[in-house]
């Protein structure tokens, strides 16, 4: 056994034992095995609809085919520029709407007074679907790249709002009591106190917010974008180009998941050391 | 008589006609929770108030420390009136009240640290009062790492270190085992004979009150208000030994007939007005 080997022993599970083979029973856990075959079925199940006899292969395209389509737009460069574009969107409009939100949320579920002037405004907000104000976004700022970052920005805003002034509503008097007998100022206990224990909350929010924000990126490429994965799913659909339409959508929904996987594991990271259980 | 003299001569803390009642649900008629306490704690001695449960012992703390204001009377610190919570005071609460996002010693720190002790003077009191309560060994763990009992001493150790002028302590060990609450009460008792700080802890323990206090003061109920005021009459110092002497036995005795004075004049059982009084008025306190 190496040295190595031992040191990694260290945090006593099973699978980190030996080398390769721990390598390989990482791999095997029943969460990942599970979840690969959960998706082989999905597209198992769709692959044996695309073979079904009178199936026309330019609207339904078998697997293999959205894979050529892939490498395809790949060695084009078109994906990875379309990708690019919709990545800066999405990514500008998320930290507007998110650094915006969990401000206004904080002060408004903390402060009493903010509470008065923000609530109103954030309960009458909520109903309201964010694709709706496309028309108004266009309208007032024009078609183009202010509108769409503007767009996205208000569809995350609003899950991650909600959120933060949830989580600044329900921290524990107890701590509260305890910071102010131990001397803290009132804007102490908002930053060292309410804060931190409401994380928690803000991390639900901005994970919530990533889906949201691709939401409101796909509407917001539907409307006249030169590019981004949405103008290319539109396109395609436009030339029954099918597969390249599914090669967008699946190229999002990666997107999407990386991104949440970013936010939950900085989201852990920054709650280390809360007790509450978090499996999945 | 000079101003200092007399600062020397008035108690630690002074509890003035202090009455509280509580409008619970739509009943027309308060409960009244505490009527008419007076109450004066000495300089740098040790102070139990005793109390069946529902007695309003644990609100009548909270009004000390100004978590609370009471409906009349005042609470007087050095001779001053409280308003607000003063922050010169520590105060140890029955429920788990150390932050679980912060570290042992960021625990311990966060009192000086909120009143700007220079970073040198921290480091120093951290070290001293993690080590005062055996957790030298622990200070970058996180409080979810820690036991019961261990995150109590932190409790303790984080108001200690805040150099607090009383300790007001809430039932802190009610949710021990009955092993780490004695090793607790000892841990308590060497803190208040090295810092000579005077101490209000409320319990319903009568062992509990005997071996820690001076003074015992048993409260009725219904409404709650001072019932006696006994002396204890057990020597110091006091070591485990202690509780197995007859001499305990005694005292244990005395304030046990005290105790049953106090609920013979306490008032008929409340039904449905039956509360945990503070719990109620907590979220009115301290929100901004």
């Amino acid at each position: 056994m190496s040295e190595g080997a031992t040191t990694t022993a260290r945090d006593g599970s099973p699978a980190s034992r030996r080398g390769a083979s721990g390598a390989w029973r990482r791999l095997l856990r029943p969460s990942i095995v599970v979840g690969a075959l959960s998706l082989c079925a999905v597209v198992a199940l769709y692959w044996a609809m695309a073979l079904r006899p009178g199936t026309n292969p330019a609207l339904v395209p078998a697997p293999p085919q959205i894979v050529q389509t892939f490498v395809d737009e790949l060695r084009s460069g078109d994906l990875a520029t379309n990708t690019f574009a919709s990545m800066k969107r999405v990514l500008a409009g998320y930290v507007i709407g998110a650094a915006l939100a969990l401000l206004l949320g904080a002060l408004a579920g903390w402060f009493r007074g903010w509470g008065y002037v923000l609530n109103p405004v954030i309960d009458a907000l909520r109903p309201i679907p964010a694709l709706a104000y496309i028309p108004l976004v266009i309208v007032w700022v024009g078609i183009g790249e202010p509108s769409r970052i503007i767009i996205i920005a208000l569809a995350v805003f609003k899950p991650i709002v909600v959120n933060a002034r949830a989580g600044m509503q329900e921290v524990a008097q107890i701590y509260v009591d305890a910071a102010r007998t131990l001397g803290a100022s009132r804007w102490r206990v908002f930053s060292t106190v309410a804060i931190p224990s409401a994380i928690p909350y803000f991390i639900a929010g901005l994970r919530t917010g990533v889906s949201t924000g691709f939401l409101a990126l796909v509407a917001a490429e539907l409307i006249a974008a030169p590019s981004g994965l949405g103008f290319m799913i539109q396109n395609a659909g436009q030339y029954f180009r099918t597969d390249v339409t599914i090669v967008g959508i699946i190229v999002i929904g990666i997107l999407g998941a990386l991104l949440d996987q970013i936010a939950s594991r900085a989201g852990r990271a920054l709650t280390s050391w809360s007790e509450v259980r978090r499996d999945p | 008589m000079s101003a200092a003299a007399h600062a020397e001569a008035a108690p630690k803390l002074g509890v003035h006609g202090l009455t509280h009642r509580f409008e619970i649900g739509d009943a027309r008629v308060p409960l009244v929770v505490l009527r008419d306490i007076e109450l004066s704690i000495p300089r740098g001695r040790f102070v139990c108030l005793i109390g069946e449960s529902g007695c309003g012992k644990s609100t009548l703390l909270r009004m000390m420390a100004g978590l609370l204001s009471p409906s009349e009377g005042r609470v007087l610190h050095d001779g001053v009136p409280v308003r607000g919570v003063n922050q010169a005071l520590g105060f140890v609460f029955q429920q788990d009240a150390v932050f679980p996002w912060l570290t042992v010693e960021r625990n311990v720190e966060y009192g000086p640290k909120s009143r700007g002790v220079p970073k040198p003077e921290r480091e120093r009191l951290v070290a001293h009062w993690c080590d005062a309560v055996g957790l030298s060994g622990f200070r970058k763990a996180y409080p979810k790492q820690l036991s019961g009992g261990m995150r109590k001493r932190v409790d303790l150790a984080r108001a200690y270190a805040n150099s607090p002028d009383v300790l007001l302590m809430d039932e802190p060990f009610a949710a021990l085992d009955v092993q780490t609450k004695s090793t607790m009460q000892e841990a308590v008792l060497k803190l208040w004979e090295s810092t000579q700080k005077t101490v209000v802890f409320v319990t319903h323990d009568l062992d509990e009150a005997v071996f820690l206090s001076d003074v015992v003061v048993v409260l009725a109920s219904r409404p709650g208000r001072v019932h006696t005021i006994v002396d204890n009459p057990l020597g110091r110092p006091r070591d485990e030994a202690t509780r197995v002497s007859d001499a305990f036995t005694a005292a244990k005795r005395a304030l046990w007939s005290a105790l049953q004075d106090a609920r013979r004049a306490s008032g008929p059982p409340a039904t449905a007005r039956e509360a945990a009084p503070h719990a109620m008025s907590d979220h009115d306190s301290m929100r901004t």
